[in-house]
């Protein structure tokens, strides 16, 4: 099995509304303006718009986005499972669509209110009891108070800690590392607002080994990215993130957040799923990724997600930190739009918009000489990951 | 007599009290030598099982040359037994006792008991007991209720005249009624909502339906014996759907863990600790680590399942510290370093344990067996007695340290009391090592703590071999 659809598409207008914890607007209204805000970027009349593509938790039905957007006529329309795994995912949707001819231009998107409205990190506890499999999965964890995102990553990351004696300073030196570029970053809900090591190890526990600094915000806000084909994008108003390839991955034993029945659940090897794929398609390696895009909800899976993808060897994710080498003069400087913990959390998509930027050259904490930007999705979850290439 | 007295009465009935302060009371001769039958007695109800105690041959090769007392049981040989208390009111702490009991201190618990062991009891050694009344205190405001601390201090002779040890005592003499009322803690727990309901169809019924009769039931394939948790409705590994299950152990270790603090869902007490448990048998299950501090959680610890009844028609099996079996050789000097834990020790408080302990402690306070009175004398339930609370926590530094470790004292002070259905953990530390009189002396501190909060905390020296 290979992908067929490297390099045939690309990234040509990213859009955002302001990035907020009360936005005072519908979530409708906000996903209105991030489209209308991406086609405004790439120079492309909304109405030429044919294919959407969003992901499970979405609210905001995309024929309603249609007509708020003037779009008559829809030939490809899709919805993909698991959240914020699903964040690359939507591209490669996107991709496989135009490829095959079913689309010309995708929008995928996310809006939501969900520090406002619903609070996302209140996680299950309202669930009602059910007897869908998708209710009854919950019935291994829930009734022993295992019932937020944080305490489902949590569970790895003491694993993790035990195995390879990865500290709690070392998913602190993740959050330092986003909070530094999300200082930098005007868009950024932590605009000027870096943190040290001792901020992290002094902020409260959520949920042992996690504190509160190892957690990504929640946030109200909306993202839109325009996908078309390489071709195409050429005559529209940006350089275009061309998108080399794009992958989703789900493995043995997954389960929701939760697979903890694995031989070992200190990898991620949906997510080394989706580099195999990733790399054999699209020719690159490790070796040829100037900066990352690493989904971080939770600081402590950013670990092994560097390992999936070969920065470092397994178990050594934290001597590949300590070292430096996700920070700003580091061999693989990550989320350099302060992530999901500084800039703001669309469920990844805010992060995928600055791999553009970085290919474009157009971000606020711009790496030099970036020829391709690695992007991955949420993890525990089936997952997806992305890698954008400057156009040839 | 109960009424409430003025300042100028409490200092009078104060000074009353204190009277004999200092005096000696007529010595008190066991009525039976220390034998067999009541050791037994003791090491059966305690789950002591140190052969010491009751295997000659093992005694003839150990420490003593033959059979000797669990040490912890110096006081039980003169306890009066199930006959009707006679306070003397010649004698200074039996004085003491009958005034505040005729003044409406009528509740009584122990507080501190502190044993010193100069030499291990022979059977046929028979106690002579000497009280002394060392101090009374003011009325001071307890949890229990208002009251009166009374110290005494017991000297220990042989019928050959030998100092074999002594006792340093207080008790609680207390008004039923007066303590603190129930803290806000308990009205939430009363009105606390259930756990989330477990969501179950007819793939998982036979899992629940398990842990409502105590059993841990895991799915295994009928056709390839494959075991997988959670359930499925096919095996992954043969394809059969011929699916069945069987009853685990309830044996396994703590894989990973975590500890919730933040968001609190009502139905849950926080920190909270969530364990994925790894079964003998090979396969993990989210579960709650109980009778377990969060800092004593760690990767690999021995646990064990126990069934929590958390609606009327649903109980989740639920996991505590494993008791780890008893060390059958004994850990010399130069084996033990200061810092040293002990493994953690669960004891399941069953009124079994409560009344058994009791009586063969031959401790006959109505208190520890029978709930209408101790209802009536201000505790919410029947409470273990002191004596057994030495007599498990010496079982416990004994189980870690081996059976010829020698016991050459045991300092106890209670907290919060050991009622039925709740479960006291012991845990301990080395926390000094030194020679003393020719020999190795370790330091072990040790806390039981149920609950409410710590049950028991104390130190102990043990005599041990240097090689």
């Amino acid at each position: 099995m290979t992908l067929k659809y490297a390099y045939h598409s690309a990234i040509a207008g990213i859009g955002a509304t302001p990035f907020t914890k009360d936005s005072g607007r519908t979530p409708m209204d906000q996903a209105v303006e991030a489209c209308l805000a991406a086609c405004e970027d790439a120079g492309l009349p909304p109405e030429k718009v044919n294919g959407f593509v969003t992901y499970s938790a979405e609210q905001n039905p995309e024929i309603e986005l249609a007509r708020n957007l003037g779009v008559e006529e829809m030939t490809h329309f899709s919805m993909v499972h698991h959240g914020g795994g699903a964040a690359c995912g939507v591209i490669a949707v996107a991709c496989q669509a135009i490829y095959s001819g079913a689309a010309d231009y995708v929008l995928c998107y996310r809006a939501f209110n969900e520090r406002s409205w619903h609070r996302f990190g209140a996680g299950v506890q309202d669930r009602p009891a059910g007897a869908e499999a998708s209710e009854v999965s919950f019935s291994w964890s829930s009734p022993f108070g295992l019932v937020t995102p944080a305490s489902w990553v949590a569970m790895f990351a003491t694993r993790y800690m035990h195995e390879y004696g990865a500290t709690t300073e070392d998913f602190g030196r993740v959050s330092v590392v986003d909070r530094d570029f999300a200082a930098t970053n005007p868009y950024a809900h932590f605009f000027q607002r870096p943190i040290t090591l001792e901020d992290h190890q002094n902020s409260r526990w959520i949920v042992e080994p996690l504190r509160l600094l190892d957690c990504c915000q929640e946030t109200d806000g909306a993202q839109a990215l325009l996908v078309t084909t390489a071709e195409r994008a050429k005559d529209l108003k940006q350089k275009p993130a061309v998108i080399a390839s794009a992958a989703q991955g789900a493995a043995e034993d997954q389960h929701m957040m939760r697979s903890y029945y694995r031989d070992s659940i200190t990898g991620i090897p949906e997510m080394g799923l989706c580099a195999r794929q990733l790399y054999q398609s699209s020719g690159l390696s490790a070796d040829d990724i100037q900066t990352a895009i690493i989904y971080d909800h939770f600081t402590p899976l950013v670990l092994p997600q560097l390992e999936e993808f070969g920065f470092c060897d397994r178990g050594e994710a934290k001597d590949f930190i300590r070292d430096g080498h996700l920070q700003r003069d580091g061999r693989l400087p990550i989320n350099t739009n302060g992530g999901q913990l500084g800039e703001a959390y669309i469920h990844g998509l805010n992060g995928i918009a600055e791999g553009v930027r970085q290919i474009r050259g157009t971000s606020v904490n711009q790496i030099e000489n970036v020829e391709n930007v690695l992007a991955t999705a949420g993890t525990a979850v089936p997952t997806s990951a992305l890698i954008l290439s400057q156009p040839q | 007599m109960s009424e409430v007295m003025t300042d100028e009465q409490k200092e009078a009935f104060v000074a009353k009290l204190r009277k004999e302060v200092g005096s000696t009371g007529t010595p008190s001769t066991a009525r039976d030598p220390v034998n067999q039958p009541m050791i037994r007695h003791w090491c059966d109800a305690m789950e002591d099982a140190n052969p010491l105690y009751t295997d000659p041959d093992a005694a003839t090769q150990g420490p003593h040359g033959e059979i000797v007392a669990p040490p912890a049981m110096l006081n039980a040989w003169t306890m009066p037994g199930n006959i009707p208390r006679v306070n003397d009111p010649q004698d200074p702490a039996s004085g003491v006792y009958a005034m505040l009991d005729e003044a409406g201190y009528v509740g009584v618990v122990a507080t501190n008991s502190e044993h010193v062991y100069h030499r291990y009891l022979k059977l046929g050694d028979r106690l002579t007991g000497t009280v002394k009344l060392v101090d009374v205190t003011e009325e001071k405001q307890t949890a229990l209720g208002i009251g009166h601390f009374v110290t005494t201090e017991t000297e220990y002779l042989n019928q050959h005249g030998e100092h074999v040890g002594s006792m340093f005592f207080r008790i609680l003499k207390f008004r039923p009624g007066t303590g603190r009322t129930a803290s806000s803690d308990g009205d939430a727990a009363a009105e606390r909502p259930p756990r989330p309901r477990p969501s179950r169809n007819q793939d998982t019924d036979f899992f629940w339906q398990g842990s409502r009769v105590g059993e841990l039931r895991i799915q295994q394939c009928q056709n390839c014996g494959y075991l997988q948790h959670p359930p499925g409705t096919r095996c992954p590994a043969c394809g059969s759907t011929d699916m069945g299950y069987i009853t685990a152990s309830g044996e396994g270790t703590l894989y990973s863990y975590v500890v919730s603090h933040h968001p609190r869902v009502p139905s849950f007490d926080y920190p909270l600790n969530i364990g994925l448990v790894e079964l003998e048998e090979g396969v993990r299950l989210v579960t709650n680590i109980t009778d377990c501090d969060p800092d004593q959680l760690k990767v690999g610890m021995p646990l064990r399942a126990w069934h929590m009844q958390t609606h009327e028609d649903v109980s989740l099996p639920v996991f505590r510290p494993a008791r780890v079996p008893r060390n059958p050789s004994t850990l010399t000097f130069d084996e033990v370093s200061v810092g040293d834990e002990l493994p953690l020790c669960p004891i399941p408080l069953t009124p079994t344990l409560i009344v058994s302990t009791a009586i063969a402690s031959r401790d006959y306070q109505d208190v520890h067996h029978d709930r209408d009175m101790a209802l009536k004398k201000g505790s919410e339930d029947i409470f273990m007695n002191i004596l057994t609370s030495s007599g498990l926590s010496a079982r416990y530094i004994g189980d870690w340290a081996g059976p010829d470790a020698v016991f050459k004292n045991l300092k106890i002070r209670l907290g919060a009391p050991n009622y039925p259905y709740d479960c006291m953990t012991m845990s301990g530390s080395v926390t000094a090592k030194r020679e003393a009189d020719g020999e190795d002396i370790v330091e072990v501190s040790f806390r039981g703590q149920n609950s409410r909060g710590p049950h028991v905390t104390g130190t102990v020296d043990l005599a041990l071999p240097r090689a």
